[in-house]
């Protein structure tokens, strides 16, 4: 039996694997590459061209159907669409029972809005911030295609979606950005975070972005498939050695925008010990190397970091 | 000086868009994130040189934006997350961006990817 550190605002619970705990079951890696989402609206499932991606997906849609999950913990990035640079968080959670997807120009999507859990959401703030991850908690915002192009490729949202989301924003567009490290030890903290949730939750963990591309400048196209197989065996084996890269290594092994890989690194955290991985897609098709990956926790590396005592 | 970025301006073709550039350049980059609200771009095609005006951009600024110089304006410090939303104002899709950006024809840019029929 552990006894672990416990925000203030909720109950002490003195087992972790008592049932009506919520828990971290498994982690999801996925790209969000928009064009995804456009090609998802336009019913392209069949298109030669798009059926390797949508159908990569499948046995992820599948397993958390199986599994019943109840909650998807996305990390992602707004793209300039609900905050600008006069005000870019570096971490920002989302409060809210449902969140609009964004139109980013193109018109509305037809998917309903994002389900949350204010109750869920506002504990694992609470407890981020106890454990000094100040994090900033953005309310009544649209999301975009950072969580919203991969969103219905792993969750049906017919007749509603099945589940809620707790959105997780980190800054990968303006250096400063937050360190792979960091991003690694917010996993963590969102790990704590959710494991002392006195309600029974199925969660997963959903690292978004990537894998190689570069989309700005003359060095645009660029993409580095051994460094991404190399990526995908560091995460699921070695994730530390990952943090040890600066983002100047990314950007030279995968292209400017991979940089926003240390969102994966944020989801790995959150399933720190010994991961299963169950399906991996990797699609290059045109300019970013499309991934979808599912792992299972195989064993639970436990309280591996204590955290800050609240 | 940023420890994490040292090196990326070395690999060429790469620009660092960090809060200093952000700093030099937050109008221009506010300019083109107003374009997700239909009223700003409505605005802007019916007289950009009022709502260039409008969002206090700079002559050279000014240029690029009427030039639609999309390598220039990453090179100046625009945003290419913002840039693209002015790229569909302009209809252009990023792909075709893309090609322009690497000083490539939108057909020899495409002979260059995988499946270039992704659409």
């Amino acid at each position: 039996m552990v006894w672990r550190p416990q925000s203030p605002s909720i109950v002490i619970q003195p087992c972790r694997e008592s049932s009506d705990m919520a828990r971290i079951i498994g982690a999801i890696g996925t790209s969000h590459v928009p064009t995804i989402g456009l090609a998802y609206d336009r019913k392209k499932h069949d298109d030669p061209a798009w059926a390797p991606l949508f159908k990569g997906y499948e046995p992820i849609a599948q397993w958390l159907r199986e599994k019943e999950v109840d909650a998807l913990v996305f990390f992602y990035n707004d793209h300039c669409t609900s905050f600008f640079f006069d005000l870019y968080p570096t971490f920002a959670l989302g409060v809210g029972d449902s969140f609009a997807i964004a139109d980013e120009g193109a018109g509305p999507r037809p998917l309903p809005a994002i389900r949350g859990d204010v109750a869920l959401q506002s504990h694992i703030l609470e407890s981020l911030v106890n454990d000094e991850f100040d994090i900033t908690v953005f309310q009544d915002k649209a999301i975009d295609h950072g969580c919203a192009s991969p969103l219905p490729l792993l969750w049906s949202h017919e007749p509603d979606w099945p589940g809620v989301v707790v959105p997780i924003a980190i800054n990968v567009l303006q250096y400063p950005l937050p360190t792979g490290r960091r991003c690694y030890r917010l996993g963590q903290a969102v790990k704590r975070a959710v494991e002392s949730y006195p309600v029974d939750l199925k969660v997963v963990v959903v690292g978004t972005g990537g894998l190689s591309h570069q989309i700005h400048g003359e060095r645009t196209g660029f993409n580095n498939t051994e460094w991404d197989m190399e990526f995908l065996e560091l995460l699921e084996h070695d994730p530390v050695a990952l943090t040890k890269l600066r983002h100047a290594d990314y950007v030279r092994l995968g292209g400017a925008e991979s940089v926003e890989q240390i969102m994966w690194l944020a989801m790995r955290g959150a399933v720190d010990g010994t991961l299963k991985k169950l399906h991996q897609n990797y699609y290059l098709a045109t300019t970013t190397a499309m991934t979808a990956v599912l792992y299972e926790v195989a064993q639970d590396a436990g309280p591996v970091d204590e955290g800050v005592a609240p | 000086m940023n420890l994490q970025t040292v090196g990326i301006e070395a690999l060429g073709g790469t620009y660092v868009f960090d809060v200093r550039v952000s700093n030099r350049t937050l109008k221009l980059n506010r300019f083109f994130w107003n374009m997700i609200a239909s009223a700003w771009r409505e605005a802007y095609l019916a007289n950009t040189e009022q709502a260039m005006d409008s969002a206090g951009l700079s002559d050279f600024e000014k240029d690029l934006v009427r030039r639609q110089d999309w390598l220039g304006l990453v090179q100046h410090g625009a945003n290419f997350f913002v840039v693209e939303k002015f790229a569909r104002v302009a209809r252009l899709s990023n792909m075709e961006v893309y090609a322009i950006m690497r000083g490539q024809s939108y057909e020899d840019f495409l002979k260059t990817r995988r499946v270039p029929g992704l659409r």
